[in-house]
Order: C-alpha cells, then sequence, then structure tokens
C-alpha cells in the first residue's frame, strides 16, 4: 500500500514536471496501471541492443518490443527499430548481427524515443536485467528530449532472484542470465541478441513466472515494479 | 516488422509438418497472426475459450485430453496440436485439455486457421479429418514401377478375332493381315480358345491338315486367361507356369484383348520376374537356395519403388509359391509321383497374399483318401523335404507346428472337415486364438477340385453362424491399437506409455482378424484382405465408408510396417515388425495415429454387429 502510494506520488510528480507532451502523456496513463493487479495490466516487454555497457559513453542501436495483453503475447504487435548512431558498431556488431549497412535503414534516437514513449503509454513495462536498459533509456532520453526522468519497469531478472532466493541461500554466477532462466520453466532455446528475440524471450519468461507463482492473482503491479 | 525478426517462431512453424507445405506468404502471415501463451501445471486445465476459437501449437510441454467421462483420447507434446476440431466442426468443445507439464504454446485464430485452409488444399487435409480422404491422398503411390503394373497399360485397344468354324486359311491370312501371332476365337461374345502361329505349325502344316480345316479342330479350347487389372507380373507368373506366350483377356465374361509374352518383353524386364524365371528353372535344392538369396534384395527393391503395399505382399507371396511349387516339382522327380491325389495348402500370410520380410511357414497337406504305410512314408519324404528347403530359403518353421511335416495337419477331406467342424461348432475361445489362420487357406500346389471342396463346406458353415462368429470376435477383441504417440514413445489406450509398437500383432493383424470375421460372416472365399474389403464393400455387409477405412488404414499400416524393414535392412539390422516412433516423421504420426483410430472404430464396429455390445 506504501510502496503504490510511493510510485504514485512519483508519477504524479513527473507527470507535472515534464514539458515534453509524449512524456506527460505516458506518466499520467501509468498511474492507473499501479493498482491493477498484475495479470490485468496490459506490458510491454523491451529489450535494447546497445554499443556497450556504459549509459554515459555508449548508444542504443536498436529496441524490440512486443506487447502481452491478458496473458498473450501478442506477436502481430512485435516492434522493432533500428537506430542511427555516431560513428561505428565497430566490436558489437559480432554480438548483435547489426551491421553498419543495416543501420541505413536506421531511425534517429530522438524519433526512436519518442515512438517507445508512445507505445509504452498505458502498458507497464518489462524487460530482463531491466535497470541496464531503464538507464540507458533515462541517459537519452535527458540528452535528446532535455527531460530528466525516472522510469520503472517489471525485471524478470529480480524476480527469479527473489524466486531462487526462497529456496536456496545464493545464487550462483549465470544462474540468472535470460537462458537459464527459461530453460527452469521448460522454456526453449532460442539463438539469442536480436532485441526483438530477446523481447520475445523475456515476454515468455516473465508469463512463465508469473504462472509458477499461485498467489499471483492477488500481486499488483506496485509490488513487482522495480 | 521484419519478418526475419522472430526467426525463432519462424524456424519452429516451418518445420511442421503441414505448416511447411505453405508458401512464404502463407508462412509469413501465419506466424505474426500468433500469439503466445505460457501454461503452468499448477493450472491443471487449459481454459479453453470457446468464444474465440484457436488451433493450439505446442511450442514445449505437454498435454493431455479426455473426454467429459474422463477417457484418454490424447497426450500431445512439443511440435503437435490440439484445439482444430471444434473449429473444424463448430461444435461446442467438451473435451478437456489437463496440463501434464508446463508448456509454451502458439495459439492461431481461427479467421488465419480458415484462410491457410483455403490457400492451401495440402493444409486443409491434414487437419480435416475426413480421415479416409487424407490417407488416401498420401505418400506418392508409384505406379509406373513394372512390378506393379497392370496389364491394361499393355493391351492395345482393337481384338483381333475370327469365329470358330472360319477355316484356318482366313485364320492365316488375317494373322498376316493384322501382323500378329495370334487370334482369339470368338463365337457369340464368348472366348472360345486361340490359335497361335506355333499351332498353324504344328497342328496343321506338320500334321500335314487341309487349309479348309475348320479352326475348331485346331484352336486351343479354354485357354488360361487373365484380367486387365491383374499386375503384369502375375500375367508373366501364369505364361511361365504353364508353358504360354499368349493370355486372353477376359472383361465380365467376354474377351477384350490378348497379352503376348512379346508384349511384356517389349515393355520392360524386371528383377522379380527374372527371380520367378530363375526359380521355374532350378533343377535342385541347392540352387533353389541360392537363387532365394535375392528375395531380400527384392523386398528392399519393391519397398524402395515405393509400390503399393498390397502389391508388394502380392509379388513376394508370388515368389514364395513359385519357390514352394517347384521345390515339390524338383522333389517328386526324386522320389516319383504321389500315391493319389493331394494338396499343398498355405495357411495365415502366405494364403492371404501379405507376406513381408521374414514370414514364416504356415502350410499343411490335403490328402485325397486315408494313406496307407507307403502312401504316409511318401508325403513323410515329401513335406520334410520341401519344409526344410523352405526353411533353408528363408522361410522360418512354424512356431506353432502348423506345417505339412506335423502328421496333425496330413489330413484327408474328410478329417479336415471334422477339424473345421469342431473348430465351429464348438468354438473354444482359447483354442480359437490359434486356428484363426486355418481360415484363411489357399491351395499351392496340387488338385483344386479337392481344396475347393473343403473351402466350400468351411465357408458354408461359417456363414451366418452366430455362435462362431461371436467367439472369433471376443478373440479378434484382445488387442486393441495404439492411441498414438507421446513424445518417443508409443501411447496405449490405457494411458501406459511404451517404447516401440508391433505393426503387426497391433495393426495388421488386427485388421486381418476383423475383415476375417466379415468374411466368413458374409461367406466369402477369398482369403487375401484387401480383396475380402473390396468384396465386402460391394455385398453391403460392412458399410461403405468403414471398408473404404479399413482399406486405407491397412495400406498404411502394412506400408509402414514395409518401409521400417526397409530402413532396417539399410542399417543391416534382423528384419522385424517393430517400429520405433523416433523413425517416425511428425506427418506419418499424424496418419498412423488416423489409421489405428480406424482399427479401433471397426473393432468397435464387430462388437456391436456379433457380440451386440456396446
Amino acid at each position: 500500500m506504501f510502496k503504490s502510494w510511493l510510485i504514485k506520488s512519483s508519477l504524479n510528480r513527473q507527470f507535472k514536471r515534464s514539458k515534453n507532451a509524449g512524456l506527460k502523456a505516458y506518466f499520467q496513463a501509468q498511474i492507473q496501471l499501479i493498482d491493477l493487479p498484475i495479470k490485468q495490466a496490459p506490458l510491454l516487454a523491451l529489450d535494447l541492443e546497445m554499443t556497450g555497457l556504459n549509459p554515459k559513453l555508449d548508444q542504443i542501436i536498436s529496441i524490440g518490443l512486443i506487447p502481452v495483453i491478458e496473458g498473450k503475447i501478442l506477436l502481430a504487435q512485435a516492434q522493432y527499430k533500428l537506430i542511427k548512431i555516431n560513428g561505428s558498431v565497430g566490436q558489437s556488431a559480432a554480438v548483435h548481427g547489426v551491421l553498419d549497412q543495416h543501420l541505413l535503414q536506421a531511425v534517429s534516437i530522438k524519433k526512436a524515443l519518442q515512438w517507445l514513449i508512445q507505445q509504452a503509454t498505458g502498458k507497464v513495462l518489462a524487460a530482463h536485467h531491466a535497470s541496464l536498459d531503464l538507464s540507458f533509456l533515462q541517459q537519452a532520453i535527458s540528452q535528446h528530449l532535455n527531460e530528466k526522468c525516472r522510469l520503472s519497469a517489471l525485471d524478470s531478472l529480480d524476480i527469479e532472484r527473489r524466486r531462487l532466493l526462497r529456496c536456496q541461500s545464493f545464487i550462483k554466477e549465470g544462474e540468472l542470465r535470460l537462458g537459464k532462466c527459461r530453460e527452469r520453466y521448460n522454456l526453449p532455446l532460442y539463438a539469442a541478441h536480436n532485441a526483438l528475440t530477446d523481447a520475445l524471450a523475456c515476454a515468455e519468461l516473465l508469463l512463465a513466472q508469473l504462472a509458477a507463482d499461485s498467489g499471483i492473482h492477488k500481486v499488483k503491479v506496485s509490488q513487482l515494479l522495480r | 516488422m521484419d519478418a526475419s525478426e522472430l526467426q525463432p517462431v519462424r524456424d519452429f512453424i516451418s518445420s511442421l509438418p503441414p505448416f511447411d507445405r505453405l508458401s512464404e506468404q502463407s508462412l509469413r502471415q501465419c506466424c505474426i497472426s500468433l500469439s503466445v501463451v505460457y501454461y503452468s501445471r499448477n493450472e491443471q486445465f487449459v481454459d479453453v475459450d470457446t468464444n474465440e476459437r484457436q488451433l493450439y501449437i505446442v511450442r514445449s510441454g505437454a498435454f493431455e485430453v479426455i473426454t467429459e467421462q474422463g477417457e484418454l483420447i490424447d497426450r500431445i507434446s512439443d511440435g503437435q496440436y490440439f484445439g482444430f476440431s471444434g473449429m473444424l466442426s463448430g461444435e461446442k468443445v467438451v473435451n478437456k485439455v489437463r496440463i501434464l507439464e508446463d508448456a509454451l504454446v502458439y495459439l492461431l485464430p481461427v479467421k488465419i486457421f480458415d484462410q491457410l485452409r483455403a490457400a492451401s488444399s495440402q493444409f486443409d487435409r491434414f487437419f480435416n479429418q475426413a480421415f479416409a480422404q487424407r490417407l488416401r491422398h498420401q505418400g506418392a503411390i508409384n505406379n509406373k514401377n513394372i512390378n506393379t503394373s497392370r496389364i491394361s497399360s499393355l493391351i492395345s485397344a482393337d481384338l483381333i478375332s475370327i469365329d470358330s468354324f472360319s477355316t484356318i486359311r482366313q485364320a492365316a491370312e488375317l494373322m498376316s493381315e493384322k501382323r500378329v501371332s495370334s487370334l482369339l476365337i470368338i463365337d457369340s461374345n464368348k472366348l472360345s480358345g486361340i490359335i497361335t502361329d506355333r499351332d498353324l505349325r504344328s497342328r496343321v502344316l506338320a500334321k500335314g491338315l487341309d487349309s479348309q480345316t475348320l479352326i475348331k479342330q485346331v484352336m486351343t479350347a479354354d485357354p488360361v486367361t487373365s484380367h486387365k487389372n491383374a499386375l503384369i507380373f502375375e500375367a508373366m507368373l501364369q505364361m511361365s507356369e504353364h508353358s504360354i506366350h499368349h493370355l486372353p483377356i477376359i472383361e465380365d465374361g467376354r474377351p477384350t484383348g490378348m497379352l503376348t509374352s512379346t508384349d511384356i518383353m517389349r515393355s520392360q524386364s524386371s528383377q522379380p520376374l527374372l527371380l520367378i524365371g530363375q526359380i521355374g528353372r532350378q533343377n535342385s535344392q541347392e540352387e533353389l537356395i541360392a537363387v532365394s538369396k535375392q528375395i531380400p534384395q527384392l523386398l528392399q527393391n519393391l519397398i524402395s519403388s515405393d509400390a503399393q503395399a498390397q502389391e508388394i505382399g502380392r509379388i513376394l507371396t508370388s515368389v514364395t509359391d513359385a519357390l514352394t511349387r517347384r521345390l515339390i516339382i524338383i522333389i517328386q522327380n526324386e522320389i516319383g509321383e504321389a500315391p493319389m491325389q493331394f494338396c499343398w495348402l498355405a495357411f495365415g500370410s502366405q494364403a492371404r497374399q501379405d507376406q513381408a520380410g521374414g514370414s514364416d511357414q504356415d502350410n499343411a497337406l490335403l490328402l485325397e483318401y486315408d494313406p496307407d504305410s507307403e502312401a504316409l512314408l511318401y508325403f513323410q519324404k515329401l513335406s520334410q523335404a520341401v519344409c526344410t528347403g523352405l526353411d533353408a530359403c528363408g522361410y522360418s518353421s512354424c512356431p506353432g507346428d502348423i506345417m505339412a511335416t506335423n502328421k496333425k495337419w496330413q489330413l484327408t477331406l474328410k478329417q479336415w472337415e471334422n477339424e473345421f467342424s469342431k473348430w465351429i461348432n464348438t468354438p473354444q475361445p482359447t483354442a480359437l486364438v490359434n486356428v484363426a489362420i486355418f481360415f484363411d487357406m489357399r491351395c499351392i500346389f496340387g488338385c483344386s477340385s479337392l481344396f475347393e471342396s473343403l473351402h466350400n463346406k468351411v465357408v458354408n458353415k461359417t456363414k451366418n453362424n452366430d455362435i462362431f462368429l461371436a467367439a472369433m470376435t471376443g478373440n479378434a477383441l484382445q488387442q486393441p491399437p495404439p492411441l498414438g504417440f507421446f513424445k518417443d514413445f508409443v501411447l496405449e489406450r490405457d494411458g501406459s506409455e511404451v517404447k516401440g509398437i508391433d505393426l503387426k500383432h497391433k495393426g495388421t493383424a488386427l485388421i486381418n482378424d476383423i475383415t476375417r470375421i466379415y468374411a466368413l460372416a458374409a461367406g466369402i472365399k477369398e482369403v487375401n484382405t484387401h480383396k475380402r474389403l473390396l468384396l465386402l464393400k460391394e455385398s453391403k455387409f460392412i458399410n461403405q465408408q468403414d471398408a473404404l477405412n479399413l482399406i486405407d488404414a491397412y495400406e498404411f499400416i502394412a506400408h509402414k510396417r514395409l518401409s521400417n524393414q526397409g530402413y532396417q535392412y539399410s542399417r543391416s539390422q534382423p528384419l522385424s515388425n517393430y517400429l520405433l516412433p523416433e523413425n517416425l516423421s511428425a506427418l506419418a504420426r499424424h496418419q498412423l495415429k488416423d489409421a489405428f483410430k480406424a482399427v479401433h472404430e471397426a473393432q468397435a464396429g464387430i462388437k456391436l454387429k456379433f457380440l451386440r455390445q456396446f
């Protein structure tokens, strides 16, 4: 209850402070979602590919989004955007399979952010290891939209960590990786590292985690938001 | 969205039959229309939304479909489907789907499902419950192969004939005008005989007959004939057995053409024909055994030619028949002619003409009258030599000792009749299991009229014999076919999972049993299961659709049994009827499951008809 109030007042502050119309609408809509049971809340699984791991130095290369509505992942509404970056993709191209020539179809980061905010309006963001993706987004919003904001999301990694710690005292390295987590729920192995595939992988994991929790119908969005 | 982006979904869907048959465009449309759901075992049952119908495609996990009464219908895992029967029939779904393992499922909306069915007939056929239609279309059956080609493909359209009251001079003129080597002799639409240029030579010129002699006096009356749907191979066999080169073709009692050995030679030459020919030319058991070593290779050639299973059975059995006959003749050359008329009888698969690899012997003797000690010795020698010879040729002895060497099965007509009467009039259910194969019998060598009188008596006794048929039915229901497949296991009707399936005892044998009961009830003398079913279908003794379903199921299971033996052979494994599901494609699993279903329904059919039980 207290947490719900805290989140709502933070969202309310950000709603009032935002000058960007898109962000304003986003925060306003978020307030309505906080007290919904998690099973009823529309979700948006998100994954970013970046040139590196430092939000201050590295850039976002691509964004994958897939909505999860009423417990169904809707592939028809899956979306993917490549983003124009400064300089070359360099080393990370090998990881993401994104080559410079693909970037010709890319959009500017500013356009991508506006598109993302619009897509996320009225939905709860979800990602695996969300803090990394969110800090990249916050950094980019600050830099390109000139707005300081604090985003929150469901984090399948965090849900998994807490679940594991309920039955074991420590977590070994690598146990929380997306692929490892999926194995525990009998989810198939995907050749990873494309923003959209990873967003799908995260969405499936989230559904599995929610289904595995027998007390889930009592859980509200606020309890899981990070 | 770029289609390549959801590669894992696309890769999976495009690997599944029938989705693997969809066009690029349909596949894409299908993939982007999917939604993904997850079921945890905690939830126990799938909450099927009856308002918004979907095809459930299992990506990973396992389910069980059960009826309202709790009867197991199917178990489903990765790459399989449920929910389509309701979509096709539009009826309310009453079956329940239990979640066995946590599962990820792709849902395809009914609207897209219907569009895909409309766009691809293969897709539609796969899901269409009209199972007979599906089985009938499967498997490109290649009839171009000589082994299974029919006479009709070789006979020319114009019929060249003359009547028996013409002179031999007129016959000779007609033959040279039409450039043929033989004529059909037809009187009032009926075949009276044939005349060949060899006859003109040996029966006319050599004997110095006048050219005004009537054909009637020199023709071959009542010649051996065939019909246009006979296999070329069978015609060849007739020619080599009777040492003739001309076969009139008869249809509905009327002659329609002539097939000559040259027609066949010209069309092609092939291995089974050569093999049969070779068998006929061997003069010792040792030579025959050497020739028989080619039989496994012949079977493989037939399997890889993708001929129909029932035709492969006929061909393979013809080889066995020829081998048996030749063995008898070779031995008779040594020990002399039999002291009386007799028949060499075959039972079971040889009688039914559905032999596959690894068939064993089921044979017996039918004697004209009670043998004295000398005759007894003769038949003992003969049967011993023939059975040993067959064994050496690869047909192992019958484990139940239904063998011509067994004194118990060297019987006179009267004795055979008594045996059959005993089985028919006072049927003992347990004893019947062992004697069922006696009711599939065929005369391989010897006096066919002797055999005919036995066969007629037997069929007359079984026809409409309720008590006997009920007992046979009880036996035929002992063994249910499997329900289907689950992962790499065979799923039995009681829910148990076993490693593999015996396609003979849990498949074709069940259909043989069912068909035999109907045939005996209807008084049909034919023993080949395929032909029995065709006759039953015509006789209206069995529902037309049921007969077709059984024919298809039989062909499909038998075909799988043969191709499995082909696979075993290619890996130098001993040939068996045992199939491991891991060697089956997803499509073949669906089809086999449908075939089992048809067998199950046919079992329910005889239960109702002959046992009056539901």
